[in-house]
């Protein structure tokens, strides 16, 4: 118990659950499966869950069923004449009906239990799953909560470790307020903060099994195996336990909708309007539209993707790290911890360079390869000013390692040719990069290294030396007959490559080496995993709701990192 | 702000030119098995053979003169590969540091990689068919990063052995987060 959660429910906080989990809560799951004899205090998903999940079953069939009738069937005849609709309707209900058994079975057999260490999940009708996810190891932890759930109020909790694919653990479905309450739990627990209820802190419904014996938790006397104790219910429903935060960016809607008019989706989608338009006025054939609409569409659904899952963006810092919100239908609130962003990106388009908007992108171990961004999942700003996007690079990085961050950040981001702080590609190498050879470039810091390249579409992509995972040089013949190289900083999954083009193969080969040694003694030096368990981190002992703090500390270091310095 | 007792590699230090970027100066290069030359010709050989019996069953079936075309290109595919694999696997060099093991390889396209030890999630040791009955394994480290190719063919079995158990006890000790 050497740390105080800062939190502004008083003690000890039990859910509020009239309808939740009542009954399974009660009974603890006994499933044959299950390996006996933990004692942890296994609990049971929101009953709700299956009609939330097998409900886009019953969308699928929707759809195709309405798909035939509206393209009628082959011979002309339509499904619903006669009496073939209630055919049909049977036959969606059957399925309907078989679907959702399945899902209610699979809710009942889905049960996940916390200790001080690690999340477990069972899972599985008839392929039994059980996952245990290592608390230290938490990359990011989201709230998500799909058009549907957030009609019946329910949100899935997904934890994200670093195991690529499908390795995270979701917890679906809760009510919203536990899945909130849960998040700041777990992130308290991956913190190293000691969460029971003799500190005052809130205490778990289920969390709170035995924890192990050599951790160093208090022991609470009143939760043993059994159901959670109740007691009062205090404060309000959310922001519970959530750790103080100071909004940091919001993109309003309408710059949101202006930088994706401005976006290359656009002028494709503009442009495939009137390729159709003057194929369909030159043949007179009106067939063409149709073959031709796909592709239109697929461009208009990207743009709308965009839109719907960076709509109301909102960023902020807390002691927990980044928090990350937003989405039109399904709304997702993102926490990143601190340390846990690889690499950042801030790329500008060629549309983009007149109001000088920026987007910023990271990669973050848990949630993986997203592809070009149509998820809206590893973005830190989807469109912002300088300012903004720069505000954003300092969340993850609030300590360049240079005296003159801005100056740097400027060359970087608009620069041309060697200058003050970057290094490029040599001018007898120009043919083999004409266009943007002269952005191709690279910068050092104490803290990072910064990687500019892109003449049409700028990127400026910064990786921390302590998130170097390995190295790499190459060289291809042409390259070799200019002398120069490429030097590449391999990072996890994610929309962020950090590389360089074309450098002189000696800077190469000397950034190469130093960067290795720069990596290998920032790792040395980096802050714990368990962001919180340190005695020098200014946490605001006056417990503010979320959201509401006056005057909250200094934002805490996000990158682990200024650590080892004395 | 800054760790003082960092160290710190000026960029531009004027320092005597190792032979070439892909040469660390002090780095001694450990080579692989020239058998890994004999077990990729083989493979190759195969692929080819079976391209070569193509084109003949077309010469002998049909009498025209084009499966003469395929029949070439497979002759010379062979010879390039003849020629190129030996010098390939030559090429082929790793290095372990303190701190990190260096893989280098190719010759028209060369690539280095440096693999932290501490950055290493897990090895693996492989080893087909050929291979085995050639003496020879492969030894993969994986990182936290997809991109990172980290791979070494050609190592005598009793080498991958030592080098996986090497790597796998310097990894622990030197293990950090991600």
């Amino acid at each position: 118990m050497s740390h105080e959660r800062p939190t502004g429910g008083p003690a000890p906080r039990v859910p509020d659950d009239a309808t939740a989990p009542a009954a399974p809560a009660d009974v603890p799951a006994h499933d044959p499966a299950a390996p006996g004899g933990d004692a942890l205090d296994w609990q049971r998903v929101h009953p709700v869950t299956p009609l939330v999940r097998g409900w886009t079953v019953i969308a699928v069939l929707l759809v195709v069923v309405g798909q035939q009738t509206v393209n009628g069937l082959p011979e002309g005849q339509n499904l619903l004449e006669g009496d073939r609709w209630w055919q049909i309707l049977l036959g969606i209900l059957v399925i309907g009906i078989i679907g959702l058994g399945y899902s209610a079975l699979a809710w009942r057999m889905t049960s996940y239990a916390i200790d001080d260490e690690t999340v477990h999940l069972r899972s599985g009708v008839l392929f039994r799953q059980q996952r245990r996810a290592r608390l230290d190891r938490l990359q990011a932890v989201d709230v998500v909560q799909p058009l549907l759930a957030r009609f019946f109020g329910l949100a899935e909790l997904r934890l994200e470790v670093a195991g690529g694919g499908d390795s995270g653990v979701k917890l679906g479905f809760l009510k919203e307020a536990d899945a909130n309450r849960l998040r700041g739990e777990l992130l308290a627990l991956a913190a190293g903060l000691r969460v029971g209820p003799h500190g005052g802190a809130p205490q778990a419904p289920g969390p709170v099994g035995a924890p192990e014996p050599g951790a160093d938790a208090a022991v609470p006397d009143a939760a043993g195996p059994g159901p959670a104790p109740t007691g009062p219910v205090a404060g309000p429903a959310s922001g519970v336990l959530e750790a103080p935060e100071q909004p940091v960016t919001a993109v309003q809607p309408g710059r949101l909708i202006a930088s994706l008019l401005r976006s290359g989706a656009t002028v494709g989608l503009v442009l495939g309007i009137l390729a159709i338009a003057a194929v369909v006025v030159g043949t007179r054939e009106i067939g063409v539209l149709f073959t031709a609409l796909p592709a239109v569409l697929g461009f208009g659904g990207y743009l709308f993707q965009r839109f719907s899952g960076e709509f109301g963006f909102r960023s902020a810092i807390s002691p927990d790290g980044i928090r990350l919100r937003h989405g039109l239908l399904e709304t997702r609130s993102q926490t990143i911890p601190p340390g846990r962003v690889q690499a950042v990106r801030l790329v500008q388009g060629p549309f983009w360079r007149g109001p000088d908007w920026w987007r910023v992108d990271v990669n973050v171990a848990g949630y993986g390869p997203t592809g070009d961004g149509s998820e809206a999942k590893s973005v830190l700003l989807p469109v912002g000013s300088r300012d903004e996007a720069l505000a954003a690079l300092w969340l993850v990085l609030p300590d360049l390692g240079t005296p003159d961050p801005r100056a740097l950040l400027d060359e970087g981001l608009s620069g041309l040719d060697e200058g003050e702080h970057f290094v490029g590609t040599p001018r007898r190498a120009r043919l083999l990069d004409l266009v943007s050879w002269r952005r191709n470039g690279y910068a050092v810091t104490d803290r990072a290294l910064v990687l500019r390249s892109g003449r049409v579409f700028r990127s400026l992509v910064v990786v921390p030396h302590e998130r170097t995972q390995s190295l790499g040089l190459e060289q291809g013949p042409l390259q070799r007959r200019f002398d120069v190289a490429t030097f590449a900083v391999h990072s996890t999954p994610g929309p962020v490559a950090p590389k360089v083009w074309h450098l002189d193969a000696h800077d190469a080969a000397r950034l190469l080496d130093a960067q290795a040694a720069r990596a290998h003694a920032a790792r040395a030096h980096q802050g714990p995993e368990l962001w919180m368990r340190r005695e020098d981190l200014p946490i605001d002992p006056t417990g503010v709701p979320a959201g509401h703090a006056p005057d909250a500390p200094d934002a805490p270091r996000p990158a682990g990192g200024d650590g080892g310095a004395p | 702000m800054t760790v003082p007792d960092r160290p710190t590699v000026p960029d531009h230090a004027p320092e005597p030119a190792a032979s070439g970027p892909f040469d660390p100066p002090g780095v001694v290069w450990s080579r692989v098995s020239p058998r890994l030359a004999t077990a990729r010709l083989l493979s190759a050989g195969i692929a080819y053979g079976v391209l070569a019996v193509v084109g003949v069953v077309f010469l002998v079936l049909f009498g025209h003169w084009w499966p003469w075309i395929l029949v070439g290109v497979a002759a010379l595919l062979a010879l390039w590969t003849v020629l190129v694999v030996p010098r390939q696997v030559r090429a082929i060099g790793y290095a372990e540091r303190d701190d990190d093991l260096l893989i280098r390889k190719g010759i028209m396209f060369r690539t280095l990689v440096v693999v932290p030890y501490g950055r290493m999630q897990y090895v693996d040791v492989q080893a087909g068919p050929l291979a085995r009955r050639l003496r020879i394994a492969q030894i993969q480290l994986h990182t936290a990063s997809a991109s990172t190719d980290a791979t070494i063919d050609g190592l005598e079995p009793a080498e991958a052995e030592r080098l996986r158990d090497r790597l796998a006890s310097r990894g622990e000790a030197r293990l950090a987060g991600l």
